[in-house]
């Protein structure tokens, strides 16, 4: 093949679940097979990289400053849903039994990997505390040592005052899992089960 | 349970060998780096997915192989005929148990429970506290998911924690990591504790049958700290904190914890003979085979890699006759053993290939060489 051919197929192999032989596959597909198709493709992905960014308030997606869910004045917004990333995200509203906000950290506390609070998205959702915007926190982070720690850290950072109520949701997670890997029904039962956090 | 054949590939020296079992006991006999305790380590691998030998699955693949398998038939008490298959990459193992890929540790320890016997165990009364932890880490973990994942949840947190103490994070940051080090501590230090209750008895039982002497041998756990529950441990790591910083370590802890193995009460590592000591050892593995079997109702495989050799003649006898002929013996020795300790069947090991010598029925079809696919 071509250098081109192989950087492409090099940056390919760098996304998510795509091996080696389906980069090459896909490369194959978008320049020998349907060329046709690729220069929409190459549009749509500089379009969604210059209009989709975090909600200013909750770090979910977003195409200008508010994401849908924080749009959408039916939720309850005073709970709110602290999640590790978008796809935890998804997963909980795929299972439709919740109908407050989120908030997305973009990770957790993790010093083997150097991730420490500054790395996450966590200022938004004090402020959003401070402000007396919450009545209820409910937990979603995964249920293993990092996950604890920053549920943790987390509360030490709340007033004092117990005016914000929160709960940590882990049952029927399998431990040592995170959200991302239940099913909806797990997810349900997970969210019903949610017990005071202390 | 009994190993009644197993396969292996491009597993350390052995690029394939395929043997079937007979009886009850197996001799390899050779000289030392053929593949003798290679043999014994794939068969042990079976346990606990993890070798007795190394902590790194890359150095069990053959040199310049992509891929080690090992394949093994028991005869098992609870399943009957069950086919069990590892396969080890670089990037980690893979366990199909009768073609059913196994996704969950915890579902699969103690199911197949092997113990060795090793020339290294001298160490376990002699050598660092570090030795004896992860011998009754193993023990216990291999019988209970549990205690598994409490030791895993510790060391993960301790790690976590431990960073930030050497980057100089702020108190707020290790607190975080404090509260699930304590939680797990909490469960660590519980499960020790009712463990070595639970095994002290074995290893009594067993140096009685072995060293055919009065004394009484005990194990008791040692502490390095200890605290009431989670919120005592949070409360101790909270406490420690100022020295931990100016240490840059978690300083006090379960993973400081040793154990101490006593004659009549007092420690078998100052005041115990050399042959007390020897017998003791020996009684230590006992003890995990009882252990094991009381545990999960499976009769354990024994795996001795070069142990008889090392033991006066009188010690070896009581030694035999305390396993019993029920359960299977996997042995390896420089020399063939003596012929009062029974029919082995017998295999010469040379260059990781592996040749049927005696014993058994037909020398022929036991030992097959060629290509497999698992
Ligand atoms: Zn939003």
């Amino acid at each position: 093949m071509t250098p081109a051919f192989e950087r492409l197929q090099q940056h390919l192999k760098q996304l998510p679940g795509v091996g080696f032989r389906s980069a090459e596959r896909i490369a194959l597909h978008l320049l020998v097979e349907k060329p046709a198709k690729l220069a929409t493709l190459v549009q749509a992905l500089e379009e969604a990289a210059r209009s989709v960014r975090r909600c200013t308030r909750c770090g979910n997606l977003a195409e200008g400053d508010r994401c849908a869910i924080c749009a959408d004045e039916r939720r309850d917004h005073r709970i709110v849903c602290v999640v590790e990333h978008v796809p935890d995200l998804v997963a909980l509203e795929r299972s439709g039994a919740y109908r407050g906000g989120y908030h997305v950290l973009h990770g957790k506390l993790s010093p083997i990997h150097g991730v420490g609070p500054g790395d996450l998205n966590l200022a938004p959702l004090l402020q959003r505390v401070q402000a007396g915007e919450v009545r209820e926190l409910i937990l979603a982070l995964s249920n293993d040592v990092e996950g604890e720690a920053t549920c943790h850290y987390l509360t030490q950072h709340l007033p004092p005052d117990g005016a914000v109520k929160v709960t940590r949701i882990g049952f029927g997670l399998p431990s040592g899992g995170g959200v991302l890997y239940a099913d909806s029904v797990t997810l349900k039962s997970a969210l019903d089960a949610r017990r005071e956090y202390s | 349970m009994r190993l009644r054949r197993i396969t292996l590939q491009h597993f350390r020296n052995i690029a394939f060998a395929e043997l079937a079992f007979t009886g009850g006991q197996q001799f390899f006999v050779g000289a030392n780096g053929q593949g003798k305790t290679n043999l014994l380590e794939a068969a042990g691998f079976v346990s606990a997915l993890r070798s007795f030998r190394t902590a790194d699955t890359r150095v069990l693949i053959a040199h310049g192989q992509p891929e080690a398998a090992v394949a093994c038939d028991f005869e098992h008490e609870r399943f009957g005929a069950t086919r069990l298959v590892i396969k080890l990459r670089p990037g980690g193992k893979e366990v199909w148990c009768d073609g059913e890929k196994i996704t969950r540790l915890g579902d699969y320890l103690g199911r197949f429970p092997t113990v060795v016997f090793s020339s290294q165990d001298q160490q376990l009364v002699r050598g660092s506290p570090g030795l004896r932890r992860r011998w009754l880490d193993f023990t216990l973990a291999a019988m209970d998911g549990g205690y598994l994942q409490a030791l895993q949840a510790y060391h993960r947190a301790l790690t976590g924690r431990n960073a930030l103490l050497k980057r100089g994070a702020p108190g707020g940051e290790l607190e975080a990591f404090e509260r699930p080090l304590a939680a797990a501590a909490a469960e660590l230090q519980a499960g020790r504790e009712a463990g070595v209750t639970g095994l002290a008895a074995h290893v009594a039982a067993a140096y009685a049958r072995i060293a055919g002497e009065a004394e009484k041998a005990g194990v008791r756990l040692v502490p390095d700290v200890t605290a009431e529950n989670a919120v005592a441990w949070s409360g101790l790591f909270a406490k420690n904190r100022g020295r931990d910083q100016q240490w840059r370590t978690t300083v006090a802890g379960p993973h400081r914890d040793d154990l101490i193995f006593t004659l009549e009460e007092r420690p078998a590592r100052d005041f115990g003979s050399e042959g007390q000591q020897r017998s003791l050892v020996l009684a230590l593995r006992l003890a995990q085979v009882s252990f094991f079997r009381e545990r999960s109702g499976v009769e354990p495989l024994l795996l001795a890699d070069d142990v008889l050799g090392e033991l006066d003649p009188g010690r070896r006898r009581r030694f035999w006759s305390s396993l019993g002929s029920e359960r299977q013996v996997i042995a390896t020795g420089t020399s063939l053993p003596d012929a009062e300790l029974g029919a082995w069947e017998v295999f010469a090991v040379t260059g990781g290939s592996f040749q049927k010598t005696g014993g058994g029925p037909t020398a022929d079809h036991a030992v097959t060489t060629g290509p497999h696919e698992f």
